[in-house]
């Protein structure tokens, strides 16, 4: 779900070969959450192999890195780890939209109704322990890095942008500036095109680039004010947020009254899950670990094609080119240095 | 307020072509004391630094410093109609916040275009001592550079004492192109250290073709592994100087 800060920040689009020479990190599940919505058959039906086991995350997974790296870009797959307890409300929620879905879907599929089946399927995607497991073995083999977060790994990506570790941080989700990651990618795991929900309509998706100095310039506040706004709206850990405020109202009121504690007082009917103070704890000093390492290879080929053919029944001649394409994007990104290693002194 | 006018709108013309291989949007600094810019490209690989005192022109009108940020690729078309001996005057409409051109020749035609919001980003200038040096007539160095791409996709740059070398290896292909000192494509070396560096080829040929209309003597500075300078020397005052990032060999 994420913070809604959609119609507050400003953003810039930008072409993908722009970020060529340029890393990475990649809030691992929303990335897999999006594979298994999108990737399925008409019908809805994900992806599988003989056995039964989905592969539309590892399809995605696959395909995607493949042409990023082809671009030039070097990026890592940061893993959500245990959730913040306060996180409960907003995962029971989630169990619960999924399990009316699924049953929206099965109905739907009944029925004879494939166009709203394939959209109710979309919403049902659970990312299964096996399919986390099966995208960090394929990331390994592809010679990709993936960091396992202590917590959120939305978090762990800020983090790893902060230090400088990596450019970008990219997320469909805008939580990733209340973690303070200071430049934001949209729309870069997604494929060029995306069908509008319910609709024959297909849009074009370019990646945009938030970024967060500008965001809290634009809007005159500070990174902690921007936590209140989204604690407002509703994050994760309070997904209902407060009644009656949106984005603009919650931006006004920090403005006005400073922080959520002085605005609190002027909104009666305020309810929180949780103290709203360890809300804004969660964001400002997030569970984060040091201990990781990026390093980037060439892919295993004979290793990814074992386990993708061999084992999951994807297609040897598709998987072929994919890895190529990596290969290609590896060495051509080899030796690339931007002007920005020369601003410090050497 | 700003407002300017110049005889010769061919300058402006080649200016905004150079600048425009890099970059798509330009934010320029507009001081009472001139035109700057300095910006990177998309890949952050080379940066342009360019700048015009405004005795430039023949008339320059700028009351308080400001930004203004154009889109370079569109004003690039409207100034590929400028012909010989025209003059063109540049001014801001602030209230409508677009830039008003007019090209004034055989007829006059007056185009306008928006300004768009301008991006706060300051590019640093890149801190490199460089240890070799050459001047090099701006159409020799085009040469070179053509050559050297007929079979790479970058060049090996040397320099010592007597000669600057240009290696590019490629798939199948090779060239080697050396330019002595005080020959009539390479006008003075001087060089500190023995230095060698690799270079896109794109870049550098986009760059010196590009500012070949704007200038005729250029200054290459450069160091082992480390970006090159080139500075496109003007006939008046002003600057046009580029950046380019070197490839780092690896295994």
């Amino acid at each position: 779900m994420g913070v809604n800060l959609r119609d507050l920040v400003p953003k810039k689009q930008i072409a993908l070969s722009d970020l060529s020479g340029r890393s990475i990190a990649i809030d691992a599940y929303n990335a897999l959450y999006q594979f298994l919505a999108i990737i399925r058959q008409p019908d809805g039906t994900p992806l599988k192999d003989r056995t039964g086991k989905v592969t539309s995350h590892l399809s995605g997974l696959l395909y995607r890195t493949a042409n990023l790296v082809e671009m030039g870009m070097r990026v890592v797959y940061v893993f959500d780890g245990v959730p913040p307890t306060l996180k409960e409300v907003e995962i029971r929620r989630r169990v619960k939209v999924k399990k009316e879905a699924i049953m929206k879907y099965e109905k739907a599929l009944q029925e004879g109704r494939i166009e709203e089946a394939r959209t109710y399927a979309q919403a049902t995607s659970r990312l299964k322990d096996y399919m986390e497991q099966d995208s960090k073995r394929l990331l390994t083999l592809m010679g990709v890095p993936w960091i396992q977060a202590p917590s959120e790994g939305e978090a762990q990506a800020a983090y790893l942008t902060k230090k400088g570790d990596t450019n970008y941080c990219a997320s469909q989700d805008y939580d990733s500036l209340l973690f303070g990651a200071p430049l934001l990618i949209r729309n870069l795991t997604m494929s060029g095109r995306r069908k509008l929900p319910g609709k024959q309509v297909y849009i074009d998706v370019i990646p945009e680039i938030v970024e967060l100095n500008q965001v809290l310039e634009k809007l005159g506040i500070t990174q902690e004010q921007l936590v209140d706004i989204g604690i407002l709206i509703g994050t994760d850990f309070n997904p209902e947020g407060i009644r009656g405020i949106g984005p603009k109202t919650a931006l006004n009121l920090i403005k006005q009254h400073n922080s959520l504690e002085n605005t609190m007082s002027h909104i009666k009917a305020a309810k929180f899950p949780v103290e709203p103070q360890r809300i804004r704890e969660i964001f400002l000093n997030p569970k984060i670990t040091d201990n990781y390492q990026l390093k980037w290879k060439e892919p295993d080929i004979e290793g990814v094609i074992d386990f993708l053919c061999r084992e999951r029944d994807f297609s040897e001649d598709r998987v072929h080119k994919a890895l190529e394409k990596m290969t290609t994007g590896i060495k051509m990104a080899k030796g690339k240095v931007t002007l920005e290693a020369f601003f410090q002194n050497n | 307020m700003f407002n300017v006018k110049m005889t010769d709108a061919k300058l402006l013309r080649d200016m905004i072509t150079a600048i425009s291989i890099l970059i798509d949007e330009a934010t320029f600094d507009i001081t009472p004391q001139g035109i700057k810019l300095r910006a990177m490209d998309p890949s952050r690989v080379a940066m342009v630094d360019f700048e015009w005192p405004q005795t430039i022109f023949d008339e320059y009108n700028c009351s308080e410093p400001m930004k203004m940020c154009l889109n370079i690729s569109e004003m690039l078309k409207l100034l590929r109609r400028v012909g010989k001996d025209e003059s063109i005057e540049l001014s801001l409409d602030e209230k409508t916040a677009r830039l008003k051109m007019t090209i004034r020749g055989k007829y006059v035609r007056t185009f306008n275009m928006p300004t768009l919001e301008a991006m706060e980003e300051e590019v640093p200038t890149p801190k490199v001592t460089f240890k070799a040096k050459a001047r090099a007539t701006t159409d020799g160095l085009r040469e070179a550079i053509e050559d050297a791409s007929l079979v790479s996709d970058h060049v090996r740059i040397e320099a010592d004492n007597e000669k600057m070398m240009m290696q590019a290896t490629g798939s199948l292909m090779g060239a080697t192109i050396e330019l002595k000192k005080g020959s009539d494509a390479l006008l003075n070396l001087e060089v500190k250290e023995p230095s060698k560096a690799t270079y896109s080829l794109s870049y550098l040929s986009e760059i010196v073709k590009a500012a070949s209309a704007a200038s005729a003597v250029t200054t290459l500075e450069f160091s082992s592994d480390m970006p090159i300078k080139l500075n496109f020397e003007q006939e008046k005052e002003g600057k046009l100087t580029y950046y380019l990032a070197p490839r780092i060999e690896v295994e």
